[in-house]
């Protein structure tokens, strides 16, 4: 066993390893591992226009996704919980799920063929590129929410604060909020490393200057392959400083190891 | 403060079971426990008290004032939950000073209540611990700490010892009842446990398919139970079906069984009750209502000891001290009390 599970970790960890040692190697041409060592892949990143500004564009449309997806999974997440018919709890399952099941080449060719026409002219924009990682991105949300919310009994517990006194406001600030908040928090991580690292729908629908970071580093696989590492390996950083970002945020939530309130 | 609830009805709308008009009163101070099988009505009726729940028909007061249609929060009710409940973000004085801050209490006070509620349940050591480094029985008393500290006008236990195991049941027990005595709150407790109802409680409520069927003292209803089922529920009991044959004799399968019948007509219907503690073991010969047959089971309870005698015509339980051969049993005509069919 736990030969099996060496195995597997190396077999996780080669492609990011010889990703990161191409990175900084000078030259990579039908050879095991490359030949000199360079940060000059790293420099040409930064100096090219395109790639920062990609760079700025990921981390805008994931901050904007984290938070609308946050602001629209927990009450959703909250009214499948608490629907009292078990119908509608299982279509309102199939419907939050329907984006993982169907490929992102259907959804992206749906939003062109909706916001490509005149009436709804946004094809392009960054609004649209947020919108469709929502999509994409908040059923992984919901299924951490929806499954924390039945471990926690979070009707008994709001049944418990109601008793005591607590209006809806103060429920839903003082007890399910912050009750959600470690679920919340995984869910974001998720949620970030999801949206940093999305290629095929944000292909499709984002405009040129609005290309994500993954749609940029495709043109960099048709040019030096250190380049390409090193493209690579800031998508990877780019992707560990996002969930960083949004678990930490979720942290920031009311305080669950706070001062007696 | 009391809880009165008259003429209480309500039906779920897809079970169709509920509550078919149940009254009853608990006094201030007074503790009130309410048991009947699964499904009997007994976690409604304190849905229903909460306000968790309308009624159909009938009304609720608490501490005399009509809570009817009146919501949850402002019922003014201290609720244990049957898994506690305690809010997993928050500390056990946190827990315990919440409803403190709910009702606007400063956070220097509501900190020193919550401190001293918790310290009358001997946790104030543990005060800064979260609800999942708490044992069963700790957030128990946090619970508890936490529905009186605001001062309720009663409080309701909804089956809140069946989570933890026997041992601490039983410590529990007296301890929620030592806190109900200090505080002098008018309890109700549900539970489906009879032995902790009739240990705990001052006065007990049998429930059965949504109808309050008995409501009296733990002795009257053990020695005077209204009916078959009620007698059957609470303790351990010998039920024969018989016709009264004579002034004091009663036909049943076990053969007759002499016990007053009360005036009763002869041909009439009736079930005979025998706690199992009053039936004799080897009577001396030539008693009444004596019977021999063969030991089918035989348990050792430490401090007593059941068995089935087997009889023809039947099995008659019983519970005694000796450790002898058990061949013949007497169920005394005084201990033989005369239920409606």
């Amino acid at each position: 066993m736990p030969i099996v599970t060496a195995l597997y970790l190396l077999y996780l960890a080669a492609p990011i390893a010889l990703l990161a040692i191409g990175s900084v190697g000078q030259s990579w041409t039908n050879s095991l591992l490359p030949s000199g060592l360079t940060a000059g892949w790293y420099g040409q990143l930064w100096s090219d226009a395109s790639f920062r500004r990609a760079f700025t564009v990921s981390l805008t449309v994931c901050a904007a996704t984290c938070a609308v997806t946050a602001l629209i999974g927990v009450p959703l997440a909250y009214a499948i919980y608490g629907a009292s018919r078990r119908g509608v709890r299982a279509a309102a399952r199939v419907l939050f799920l329907l984006p993982v099941a169907a490929p992102p080449l259907v959804l992206g060719f749906g939003f062109i063929l909706v916001f490509s026409s005149d009436s709804l002219p946004f094809l392009g924009s960054g609004w649209l590129l947020v919108a469709g990682h929502v999509v994409s991105t908040l059923p992984y949300l919901m299924q951490a929410l929806v499954a924390d919310m039945r471990h926690l009994d979070l009707v008994t517990l709001e049944t418990a604060a109601e008793s005591l006194g607590a209006g809806f406001r103060q429920r839903l600030f003082g007890i399910v909020i912050p009750s959600l908040r470690q679920s919340l928090s995984s869910g974001l991580i998720m949620v970030a490393a999801l949206s940093i690292g999305e290629f095929q729908l944000s292909n499709l629908i984002a405009g040129f200057l609005s290309r994500p970071y993954p749609v940029v580093l495709l043109q960099a696989f048709y040019g030096a392959t250190g380049f390409a590492c090193a493209g690579t390996m800031l998508l990877l950083l780019l992707a560990v400083l996002s969930a960083l970002a949004s678990a930490s945020a979720g942290r920031g939530l009311p305080s669950r190891k706070g001062t007696p309130s | 403060m009391s809880v009165v609830v008259d003429s209480l009805a309500f039906r779920y709308p897809a079970a169709g079971a509920g509550l078919d008009g149940v009254s009853l009163d608990v006094a201030p101070g007074e503790f009130c426990a309410v048991i009947g099988p699964s499904g009997c009505g007994k976690s409604t009726l304190l849905k229903l008290i909460a306000g968790f729940l309308s009624p159909a028909a009938g009304r609720i007061r608490i501490a005399g004032t009509d809570m009817t249609g009146v919501p949850p929060r402002l019922r003014n009710l201290g609720i244990v939950f049957q898994n506690y409940a305690l809010f997993p973000h928050m500390t056990a004085l946190e827990n315990v000073a919440y409803p403190l801050k709910l009702r606007g209490v400063g956070r220097a006070e509501r900190l020193s209540r919550a401190g001293q509620a918790l310290e009358r349940t001997r946790l104030s050591g543990l005060a800064d611990r979260y609800p999942r480094q708490l044992s069963g029985g700790q957030q128990q008393r946090v619970a508890l700490a936490r529905a009186l500290v605001f001062a309720p006008g009663a409080l309701l236990l909804d089956e809140p010892l069946s989570a933890l195991d026997a041992a601490h049941r039983a410590a529990m027990r007296d301890e929620i009842r030592a806190v109900q005595r200090e505080h002098g709150i008018a309890t109700l407790h549900v539970t489906h446990d009879q032995e902790e109802a009739l240990s705990i409680a001052d006065k007990v409520a049998v429930m059965r398919d949504g109808a309050l069927l008995q409501l009296a003292s733990p002795q009257e209803l053990y020695d005077r139970p209204a009916d078959r089922f009620v007698a059957g529920f609470v303790g351990h009991a010998n039920l024969f079906d018989g016709t009264v044959r004579g002034p004091d004799l009663v036909e049943t399968a076990i053969g007759p069984l002499a016990c007053a019948t009360g005036g009763l007509p002869a041909g009439t219907a009736v079930t005979l009750l025998a706690r199992p503690e009053a039936v004799r073991t080897d009577p001396p010969d030539g008693t009444v209502n004596c019977f021999t047959g063969t030991l089918v089971r035989d348990r050792f309870l430490g401090s007593l000891r059941r068995y089935d005698l087997a009889v023809p015509g039947g099995t008659i339980l019983g519970e005694t001290l000796s450790r002898g051969d058990i061949r013949s049993v007497q169920i005394p005509p005084g201990c033989l009390r005369i239920l409606p069919a």
